[in-house]
């Protein structure tokens, strides 16, 4: 199995933890990358698609060369990669414009052959969960938590889950929390959004949105609350601490990143996973991985 | 058919409390929610109050929750809704209720729909009809298939942390003026979209898109005016900076400097916005995960995504 | 009022919301009337959006307002105002092009002009369309201008009878549902646009408001009721739940009626509705008839392109899937020819009072619709009588009318809520009401079974008057205004089965199997329905005389 490593911004950048907890899973799960270093931010839903589909045909371009299919860490690169992927695959008109204004003097033509999985997809399809749980060391047992996929890993289903088969992806976030041991505690705002795309726009809206999800969970008495994508946490961790204070409540609940959940459960530790690094203190659901040793 | 209903009750009033009623109702086998709501009032209770048009799921006017999901209640068989036990209605969430299913779509859509000027303003011409390309007017007539018939704003993740977001709907109608070509009035209306409540507060998450009946797909209508905005430049001054900020940064190293982005956002000469920003950015320090604005090392290939930036911005004009 | 209260005072109170509503409105505000409407539902409810194939408009290079006036004249068949009939082609053109004007997205041709189908008898193609959804995009458009015009909308109100002072409508008296009160609205002119009432048939097009409140309020007040007998059917209704319109435009776009053992039926293109409604309707009984419509030769990627809206509501209603598999069908009611007997100009014989739409009667429908006309005449009409009314509203003085028709209205309506412990209810009233008009009063009709649907309407009319309404509230009480429409169905149920007996031949839609043939000798002539002291009267009204 080896991917192109799509690593995005974030994961180097406001949450620096997140890339060596996830080339240190994807090692030792024996899954290789090779990263793609010179591409560029895919927007982020931020910049318009007339800057980033050509900016994503780009990357697309590179890691067919590489004769790879592309793998991602971030939910919102996933989804607003995969929806500029099912343009240019779609419209091979429109491919073709954007290789050749844009792609052609650099040497480069993408073919609309690329695809693209999140780690978490990897882990269910192209790993496998026997594989996985034949490398589990340390089960979480005891541990509640909480999924929170983030918005652009779901949606739109038909882009994101386009056959009967990938329709199991709005579930494997679910499904790996049990399959790693611990106890799955369910949240009605699993599939919402986290806030984060509204900070700038309706700050109270965001922060409403974190409180609402962190709140839920931490009610229901989970530990933490596991999520495939940066941006959310960047809200959901980061930002904890202003939604309390909007709304008044304490929630203290933490938030780990999918391949520090998954490497805690194959035996690496809390600092090796850089669990330090969070703003709403991990220490209590470390402390509690540490007992299960 | 023996059928159950399970149904809200609210008598309208500012303090009426909320309470159930329960009918026994024997029904054709493919008869429908709304046959069995009809045959309720008709018969057996006058006092429920439900809405109800066209019968066939083309007016929007039935929207009900029913079971856990919500949809029309003329076009839901009963012998479907009512396989497993009783056939429980309620009103759509996020919505004031008037009287027992009879919720307020006044709050919920009409009065947004009024907001986003929902009229042509074309040029005044006397001169037989508008002549133009069918690939333009067809666009227009798939978002015109609209019924609004509410499930788009049910399912809005916005919407319920704040009511008066315009919500999908609105937003959809407003897309169906700022891209119609006849429409003379395009920046005028990006200017009212672009204020608070507005496009920007969308989050585009795509629930939406998910639960429009007719995939008009407003969540990617939303995004489209969204984009026209950053071409024509936007006004909305918050989301400006952000917006610049953002793409000045993969512009100039490749890829996103969020300290420069956190501090942009909120405006340089911004002093009470970049003290807010202070205590989590101390945090941050602490945790050794801050990114230090401006410090920020290109990565290479950045001089081929500021090209292809560029080679954009200029197509697009 | 005359005793000073302060009550909402308009020059022009359009009643209805849909599409002939709406452009009425619009057009009595641009000629400087102050305006209101009031409508039970949203005008984004309305019943236009069941019409769906299109708006007949003369503007091909081949058309004429002549060739466009001589189809509709023979989809009359002999019964259409010639002067009515000539007006409304030569100005349905430049209807058809406001519309697109003020932002109707109308299918276009290559050439990037207004691209028209052919549609039901027409000889030419001249049907301006929207994929099939065109009376819906046609409603939003009259919608949104009439939010443009700043008409204040007084929706969800439900008018319970005209106001009228000796002779003359001064206003409307009306429900709110949401104030839960009645009240008082005062105008110089009175436009009713209420629709149809084909609801009082099962099945039928129509959508649960269609009651005819306006034809029946007009009658109450002592208007007259032309042509009620002439009750359009339409050819291709799949029978189930309501009853489900299938678009005509369908034959246009390849598909075909077949029969029971999947042959096409020839010659079922290009007819008038009538003689259409003749080959479907095949074999009667359960309404699952030997007769379909098959749309697999169009293809699924056309359909799904042109006909969504078909394919979407088949498959909800029916749940049958068009690209698959044919759909039954069988004639049905659909809308009428016949209504409230006014001019040219929406003018009806009581002074301030219009009418205009499917609840109107103004000689240019006849014995029968042309497809494809209905929208233009919303649009041609809803324009000339918002402008006549506003015309009319400048040259009569103001006139209140007594506060006591608000209380004595109060106290009537209080007087129909009561306590009532019998078995019988709304709901059988309704359904026994819709079984016979289908029966008797259906697409052939005879003497012996009209007599049978007279007398059985005037019984049920005597249990609708014992009913009580057993909900007290005025909030939101759709068990009230139900029992007022269950009263108007009864009243236009009446009408047009006593009309139906009166015309003693064969002529469009009214089809007698008693009198097979048309008989000019006799019968060139409307008919016309109007109480007189109480008891419904009725007369022949030559052609050459209508209003």
């Amino acid at each position: 199995m080896k991917y192109a490593l799509y690593a995005g911004c974030v994961s180097k950048g406001g949450c620096p933890e997140l890339y060596p907890a996830a080339t240190k899973v994807a090692d030792r799960l024996g899954i290789e990358l090779e990263e793609l270093t010179d591409v560029g931010c895919n927007g982020a839903g931020v910049l318009p698609q007339y800057i980033s589909d050509p900016i994503n045909a780009r990357t697309f371009a590179k890691a067919e060369k590489l004769g790879l299919p592309m793998m991602t860490i971030c939910s919102t690169c996933q989804g607003v990669m995969t929806q500029a992927n099912h343009r240019l695959k779609g419209h091979p008109a429109y491919r073709e414009e954007i290789n050749r204004e844009y792609l052609a003097e650099e040497g480069l033509e993408y073919q609309g052959t690329l695809e693209i999985k999140h780690l978490l997809w990897v882990l269910f399809e192209d790993l496998g969960i026997e594989e996985l749980k034949s490398k589990i060391q340390r089960p979480l047992t005891g541990l509640k938590i909480s999924p929170f996929y983030g918005c652009y890993l779901r949606r739109p289903p038909e882009i994101m889950m386009p056959t009967p088969e990938t329709k199991q992806r709005s579930t494997y976030l679910d499904q790996l929390i049990g399959i790693l041991g611990a106890e799955f505690t369910d949240i009605a705002g699993k599939g919402k959004c986290c806030g984060f795309p509204i900070l700038q726009a309706s700050e109270e809206n965001s922060l409403a949105m974190a409180a609402r999800h962190t709140g839920e969970a931490k009610g229901k008495g989970a530990d933490a609350m596991v999520t495939p994508c940066p941006l959310c946490h960047l809200n959901l961790d980061g930002n904890q601490h202003r939604a309390e204070a909007q709304v008044g409540a304490k929630i203290g609940l933490p938030i780990l990143h999918l391949p520090q959940f998954v490497g805690l459960a194959l035996g690496f530790d809390a600092a090796e996973m850089n669990l330090q690094r969070h703003i709403v203190p991990t220490g209590p659901v470390a402390a509690k991985v540490e007992m299960l040793s | 058919m023996q059928v159950t209903f399970d149904v809200y009750r609210k008598d309208s009033g500012p303090d009426a409390q909320p309470w159930r009623s329960t009918y026994d109702v024997d029904l054709p086998e493919h008869a429908t929610v709304t046959d069995g709501l009809l045959k309720i009032r008709d018969e057996i209770d006058g006092t429920l109050s439900f809405r109800a048009s066209c019968l066939r799921g083309y007016c929007g006017e039935c929207l009900t929750k029913i079971g856990r999901g919500n949809r029309f209640a003329c076009t839901a068989r009963v012998a479907a809704v009512g396989a497993s036990g009783p056939i429980v209605l309620n009103p759509v969430r996020v919505v004031p209720v008037i009287k027992d299913l009879v919720f307020d779509w006044d709050a919920f859509m009409w009065n947004k729909i009024k907001a986003v000027k929902p009229w042509l303003e074309a040029e005044d011409v006397d001169d037989g009809e508008t002549v133009i390309s069918d690939a333009a007017m067809k666009d227009l007539r798939k978002t015109m298939s609209c019924y609004y018939c509410g499930l788009c704003d049910e399912g809005c993740t916005a919407l319920p942390e704040d009511f008066h977001f315009l919500g999908p709907a609105a937003l959809t109608k407003a897309y169906r003026f700022v891209f119609d070509p006849r429409d003379t009035q395009t920046s005028e209306r990006l200017k009212i979209l672009e204020r608070p409540k507005g496009i920007w507060d969308c989050v585009h998450c795509f629930e939406a898109s998910e639960h429009c009946p007719r995939g008009i797909e407003p969540t990617e209508r939303i995004i489209a005016m969204r984009d026209l905005a950053f071409k024509t430049g936007i006004t909305n001054d918050r989301v400006a900076r952000h917006h610049m900020s953002f793409a000045a940064s993969v512009k100039e190293s490749g890829w996103v400097d969020e300290g420069r982005l956190a501090v942009e956002s909120e405006g340089l000469t911004n002093i009470p916005g970049l003290i807010k920003l202070l205590p989590t950015a101390m945090k941050a320090v602490a945790r050794g995960k801050a990114p230090i604005p401006y410090l920020h090392p290109k990565r290479p290939g950045a001089d081929r995504i500021k090209r292809i930036f560029e080679k954009g911005e200029q197509n697009a004009k | 009022m005359r005793d000073g209260t302060e009550v909402p005072e308009f020059d022009v109170l359009v009643i209805g919301g849909g599409a002939s509503g709406l452009r009425a409105a619009i057009a009595a505000r641009h000629a400087g009337a102050s305006v209101a409407l009031i409508s039970k539902v949203h005008p984004l409810r309305t019943n236009t959006g069941v019409s769906q194939g299109g708006c007949n408009a003369p503007l091909g290079p081949d058309d004429s307002a002549e060739s466009f006036a001589e189809d509709t004249l023979l989809a009359g068949d002999g019964l259409c105002d010639p002067d009515v009939v000539r007006t409304f082609t030569q100005e349905a053109g430049r209807d058809v092009i406001w519309a697109e004007r003020m932002g109707a997205p109308f299918n276009r041709d290559p050439a990037g002009r207004l691209d028209r189908r052919a549609f039901g008898s027409n000889s030419r193609k001249r049907t301006c369309y929207a994929d099939d959804r065109t009376g819906y995009i046609v409603l939003q458009v009259l919608h949104e201008q009439f939010q443009r015009a700043q008409i204040p909308s007084f929706e969800e109100w439900f008018v319970t009878s005209l106001a009228m002072d000796d002779g003359v409508c001064v206003g409307a008296l009306a429900l709110g549902h949401r104030s839960a009160k009645l009240d008082a609205f005062t105008a110089r002119a009175v436009i009713l646009a209420t629709g149809g009432f084909t609801r009082a048939y099962l099945p039928s097009t129509a959508s649960l408001g269609t009651t005819g409140d306006g034809q029946s309020l007009a009658y109450l007040a002592g208007a007259s009721l032309m042509d009620m007998e002439m009750v359009q059917f339409h050819p291709t209704v799949f029978p189930g739940g309501p009853g489900l319109l299938i678009t005509e435009a369908v034959l246009d776009e390849g598909g075909q009626i077949i029969d029971a053992s999947g042959e096409p039926i020839s010659d079922a293109r290009g007819i008038p509705r009538h003689a259409m409604c003749m080959l479907t309707s095949g074999a009667e009984g359960d309404g699952a008839g030997a007769v379909s419509v098959d749309l697999r030769p169009i293809g699924r990627e056309r359909i799904l392109e042109r006909l969504p809206q078909t394919y979407e509501l088949v498959r909800a209603v029916a749940e049958l899937d068009v690209t698959k598999e044919p759909v039954p069908i069988r004639p049905a009611a659909h809308r009428p020819m016949g209504g409230i007997e006014t001019s040219a100009t929406g003018e009806t014989s009581l002074a301030g009072l219009f009418a205009v739409g499917e609840c109107s009667c103004s000689g240019l429908n006849g014995a029968g619709r042309l497809a494809g006309n209905t929208l233009t005449e919303a649009l041609v009409f809803g324009r000339r009588v918002g402008e006549a009314a506003a015309r009319y509203a400048r040259e009569v003085p103001k006139s209140g009318f007594a506060a006591s028709q608000l209380s004595d209205e109060t106290r009537r309506l209080e007087a129909l809520t009561g306590h009532d412990s019998s078995a019988d209810s709304l709901g059988q009233i309704q359904l026994q009401l819709r079984h016979l008009m289908d029966e008797k009063v259906g697409l052939v009709r005879d003497a012996a079974g009209l007599q049978g649907a007279i007398d059985q309407i005037r019984d049920l009319r005597d249990r609708h008057e014992r009913l009580r309404v057993k909900n007290p509230s005025l909030a939101y009480n759709y068990e009230l205004t139900t029992y007022l429409e269950v009263g108007a169905m009864l009243n236009c149920a009446e009408a047009v089965a006593l009309a139906a007996q009166f015309r003693t031949e064969s002529r469009g839609a009214h089809r007698r199997a008693d009198f097979p043939s048309r008989d000019d000798d006799s019968w060139g002539a409307h008919t016309v329905v109007k109480l007189v002291q109480g008891a419904p009267q009725l007369e022949k009204r030559p052609l050459t005389a209508v209003r």
